[in-house]
Parts: C-alpha cells; sequence; structure tokens
C-alpha cells in the first residue's frame, strides 16, 4: 500500500474528537471514501503494526481533514503527530443521484464523520437535507457545532434529545434518500426505520488489516450468505445488500 | 528496468523458473484490485489461496492487530477454483504465476493439483498445508512428516509437469521439510502464519483466534529457514515478518533463493522492499542470487529439529 507523508497544517478537538487537516492534490474525492492514516515515522510505526481507516471528514479540493477519537495507541500516535502517512482515498462512497427530494443524513458517534463532506456535495447538487447525530454524552457531541441546524440526541441525555440518534427523529417518513454511518446496531435500527420506500445508504465501520482488498479482514454479512469487504466493495453498502 | 538503472542483478532462479526479483507476494496478502499500485516489485504472482468450491470464509472479527504484527483468521474466503480460473488473467503481469491450493481431503488436493496441470497459464503450484484435513479429526496437514508426505506425494503424482511448492508452518518445521522433499517437493515456503490469540479482556471476549504474522514472527521464520536450508537439497522460500530490504538479504542469506511478503504489503509500498533490497545489493557487490546462503563462517551444526 502506497502512504503519502503529509504534513498536518491544522489540528483542532472539537469536543472529545480530534480534527487534522492536511494538503491534498486536487483530485475527485467521494464522499464517504476513506483514508488509511497513521503516525509518520517508519519504522517505528511497526508498533502499532497497522494503520486505521477515517473516513474523509471534509475536502474542498486543496485541504482534506480527518476526524477521530482517541482510542487505543495508534489513534493517541495520529493525535500527536505533526506528519502523518495517509493512502488515497480508498474504498466506495455516497452515491448522490441528483433531482432527489429531501434526505437524512444520520450519524453515531465517530459515525458523524463523513457527513460533513457529504452535506457539502448535497448543497452543491441542490439537494435539501435534514442532519442527525446521536452521541453517548456531551462530549463528543459538541461536534454537532460544525453542523448548523442538526438535531442532536445523546443517550444519557446530557445534550439534545434523550435517546439515540433515531429519537432525534420524528420519523423517516417522507425522506427520499437517507444516509447514515456509525455502529453497526444503529445502522440496522436506522435500515428498519427507513423501510421501503427510500434509497437508504448505510456506511460501516470494520476493523480493517490492508484498505486495498487484500486481506480480507473487514468483511460485512450480506444478505443471500457470504461476506463482502467494506474496503473495495464498502465502505457505503445500500442497505438492502447487507444480512442485517 | 530496475537492473538497468542500477546495475544490480535481481533476479534469482527458482525451480528453473526465471524470477525478475527474488520477492513474491504472500498467498492472500495481494488483491487484484492491489496490483496496479505494485506489480513491478515482484518476480512471480501468488494469489490467495484456492479451494475446490467457494468458501465463504469465517464470521468477523478476522483481524486483530499485536505488538508489530496481526493475527487473522479469514477461513480461506474464496470463489473456488473455477471461478478463479476465469479471473487469473487478471493476475498476469507477465511474470510467473503460483498458484497456493488448499483442500479438506489428500484427494482434494489432488483434484486441484490435477485441475492445474493443464493450465498454461500456471507455473507452479504452492500447497497451503496449514488448513485442516478432515480425515484427521481437523489437525492440520502439515501435523506431523506422515501426513505431510502423503498429501505432496499425492499432488506431485497430479502434477506431475509443473514444480511444487510446499508451505509449512513453524511446529516442526525440520521434520515436515524432509517428509515434503522426500515425497517429491520442488521448494518449501519457510513459514506460514503462527498459531495465535488475542482477547479482549474488557469485553472478556476471544476477538481472533488464528495465525500471527508480521516482524513478530521473523526471527522464527528466520531460524525455520536457516534450519531446513540446512538439511534440504530443494530450494527455500523464505516468508515471515519481511518488512525491509534487510530482512529480504537476512533471508537470503539464512538459505532463501526467494522472499515472500506479505503483510507488510498492508503498511508500506512493497516498491521500498524492492529498493531496499537494491541498494544493499550494490553497495556489497551482490548480485541477488549470489546472497542465498551466503553467511561468513561456519554454519553450527544442526543436533535437531526443535533443540533451542
Amino acid at each position: 500500500m502506497k502512504f503519502y507523508s503529509v504534513k498536518v497544517e491544522e489540528r483542532e478537538e472539537l469536543g472529545s474528537y480530534t480534527l487534522l487537516k492536511y494538503r491534498w492534490p486536487d483530485r475527485p474525492v467521494e464522499p464517504g471514501q476513506f483514508v488509511m492514516a497513521r503516525a509518520a515515522g517508519y519504522p517505528a510505526t511497526l508498533d502499532p503494526f497497522l494503520a486505521r481507516p477515517f473516513s474523509i471528514y471534509d475536502y474542498d479540493g486543496k485541504m482534506a481533514s480527518l476526524l477521530f477519537e482517541v482510542r487505543g495507541r495508534g489513534t493517541a500516535l495520529l493525535d500527536l503527530a505533526s506528519t502523518i502517512e495517509v493512502t488515497a482515498p480508498l474504498g466506495k462512497g455516497f452515491r448522490i443521484d441528483p433531482g432527489l427530494g429531501r434526505a437524512a443524513l444520520l450519524g453515531g458517534g465517530i459515525g458523524v464523520a463523513p457527513l460533513k463532506i457529504l452535506s457539502r456535495r448535497l448543497n452543491a447538487a441542490g439537494i435539501p437535507h435534514n442532519v442527525f447525530l446521536g452521541f453517548a454524552d456531551a462530549g463528543p457531541a459538541a461536534i454537532a457545532s460544525e453542523f448548523p441546524e442538526a438535531a442532536v440526541a445523546t443517550i444519557d441525555g446530557s445534550a439534545g434529545t434523550h435517546g439515540t440518534v433515531l429519537d432525534a427523529t420524528d420519523t423517516l417518513e417522507g425522506y427520499e434518500a437517507i444516509y447514515a454511518c456509525g455502529p453497526n446496531p444503529m445502522l440496522a435500527a436506522v435500515k428498519l426505520a427507513a423501510g421501503q420506500n427510500s434509497l437508504c445508504q448505510l456506511s460501516v465501520e470494520e476493523r480493517m488489516g490492508c484498505g486495498n482488498g487484500s486481506c480480507n479482514g473487514c468483511v460485512v454479512p450480506v444478505r443471500g450468505g457470504g461476506y463482502i469487504r467494506s474496503c473495495i466493495e464498502g465502505p457505503v453498502f445500500p442497505a438492502e445488500v447487507l444480512a442485517w | 528496468m530496475r537492473e538497468q538503472e542500477t546495475g544490480v542483478d535481481l533476479a534469482v532462479e527458482l525451480c528453473s523458473l526465471r524470477l525478475r526479483t527474488p520477492l513474491i507476494p504472500a498467498s492472500g496478502t495481494l488483491s487484484k484490485e492491489a496490483l496496479g499500485e505494485v506489480g513491478g516489485v515482484y518476480g512471480a504472482m501468488l494469489p490467495k489461496t484456492t479451494t475446490p468450491s467457494a468458501r465463504a470464509g469465517n464470521p468477523p472479527p478476522r483481524v486483530a492487530e499485536t505488538p508489530a504484527g496481526m493475527v487473522n483468521s479469514i477461513g480461506l474466503q474464496n470463489p473456488g477454483v473455477e471461478s478463479f480460473l476465469q479471473d487469473l488473467d487478471a493476475f498476469d503481469l507477465g511474470i510467473p504465476i503460483f498458484v497456493s491450493v488448499a483442500g479438506d481431503t489428500v484427494s482434494e488436493f489432488a483434484l486441484l493439483c490435477e485441475k492445474l496441470a493443464g493450465e498454461d497459464r500456471v507455473s507452479a503450484v504452492e500447497l497451503n498445508l496449514s488448513c485442516p484435513n478432515v480425515e484427521c479429526g481437523g489437525l492440520a496437514f502439515c501435523a506431523g512428516p506422515a501426513s505431510v508426505e502423503e498429501v505432496v506425494a499425492a499432488c506431485r503424482a497430479a502434477v506431475p509437469g509443473k514444480p511444487i511448492l510446499v508451505k509449512l508452518t513453524n511446529e516442526g518445521v525440520v521434520e515436515n521439510a524432509r517428509a515434503a522433499e522426500s515425497a517429491g517437493a520442488d521448494a518449501l515456503t519457510v513459514i506460514n502464519t503462527i498459531p495465535a490469540l488475542t482477547i479482549d479482556a474488557r469485553a472478556r471476549k476471544v476477538l481472533v483466534r488464528g495465525g500471527l504474522s508480521g516482524p513478530a514472527i521473523k526471527p522464527v521464520a528466520l531460524r525455520a529457514v536457516y534450519d531446513v536450508a540446512s538439511v534440504v537439497n530443494v530450494p527455500v522460500i523464505g516468508s515471515g515478518g519481511v518488512v525491509s530490504g534487510t530482512d529480504v538479504a537476512e533471508f537470503m542469506l539464512a538459505g532463501a533463493t526467494a522472499v515472500q511478503v506479505g503483510t507488510a504489503s498492508f503498511i508500506r509500498d512493497p516498491c521500498k522492499i524492492l529498493d531496499e533490497i537494491t541498494d544493499y545489493l550494490k553497495e556489497n557487490s551482490l548480485s541477488a542470487a549470489e546472497l542465498t546462503g551466503a553467511l561468513r563462517g561456519v554454519r553450527p551444526v544442526l543436533t535437531g529439529g526443535r533443540d533451542i
């Protein structure tokens, strides 16, 4: 896998999340695509060994950004890094059908990450949309300030509606498109709530080995049996493809 | 092309095949989607293990990171040999293609070899003996020399016209290497992943029970290559934790004719590994072929497979 060494141009703490910005040449990036990233410094990078997958948070043609939560050594080192190593954007992103009616964007926890660039692209396509964000508590919920007019819910009730991201929505009926990213149980609940009448696309968060389709480590179960890779065929899947 | 740029002869000969570099992707670590970036690095192509029929593979989680390595339990997910052969041209980079095979029984191994015997696109077959033999209570085919000998002999008869590489795990590697050689193996790939387990203490759950790869196993693999190369007459392909050109040099010095690069290609551009081994050879005024077994001094006498 090819990694590119890039300088962290800007680092911002947004509640309990970190946002890193780096220069990226003007090339097409799909909303929902991800990069493998790690703190620079091979061979010190042999432990932790693997780079981590992160959704591209935003991209304006010059600067790309990643949003993440420090969870272990890999993200702790990334959080401290002044130079990081990233791959080119990977995977299949969200499909945007021009002329679509109103869309709902749902993010659970760090699953908020791909919704910023998605919202930007929907605006560019003239597609009206509402954003719904669910978090464990008020700490990570601070990221909601980046999404004007987003409806927020927290599991402990410390910010916004008390409950899950679905509690922040009255109903998902009436939306022609539904876009969601978050933990699998949340995505399964969104799929159920979305019903049959809308184009529902789900971005999964899976552990990855390689990110380029080689190791088959990041698979998700598909309807009808078997597994497919979230790094190549995903991470965004039409909801009906997934088994759960 | 790299030869012309650097004047270093990177080619090696393996089982009468000329490989333009000593690097081979380890089975299951290079998808066709990843070929475009790195194809020029390798001397031979080696796609993911194929089995007689499609396998769905194991339920996730399938990978877990460990210090300087990773544990995987993929379960040989693959579309089966028929689909595999239909798709084989995707792996044609103008270099020899080695095909890794696995079966549940000796006769399944032999059946796969028979099928590949008539395939002109396939230059060699690698037997993945780390999979369970259902006729032996699920013990791996490489669990002991008798089992190794039986499966290799059956494959030898099934594919008389192509070289057979036998991929062995570390446990009992010297005895198994001897058995494979006497049953007609043309080369030995040493070693496969090492049985390993990761546990999530917080959730009190087994995360992944599978095989460990990466730099964590390199010294173990190096010892296995060294010991095996000193007792067999067939070429040894080193495998296990190679991430740098120096690692490649170490494996070849230990006696390997070629080297497999696996997990490393997830974390580095394998072109850099080739650049590094090229630099090493240039600095030492050696060709790749001259590096094999070129340790200085006398080898310590090998007293047994399991001695410390």
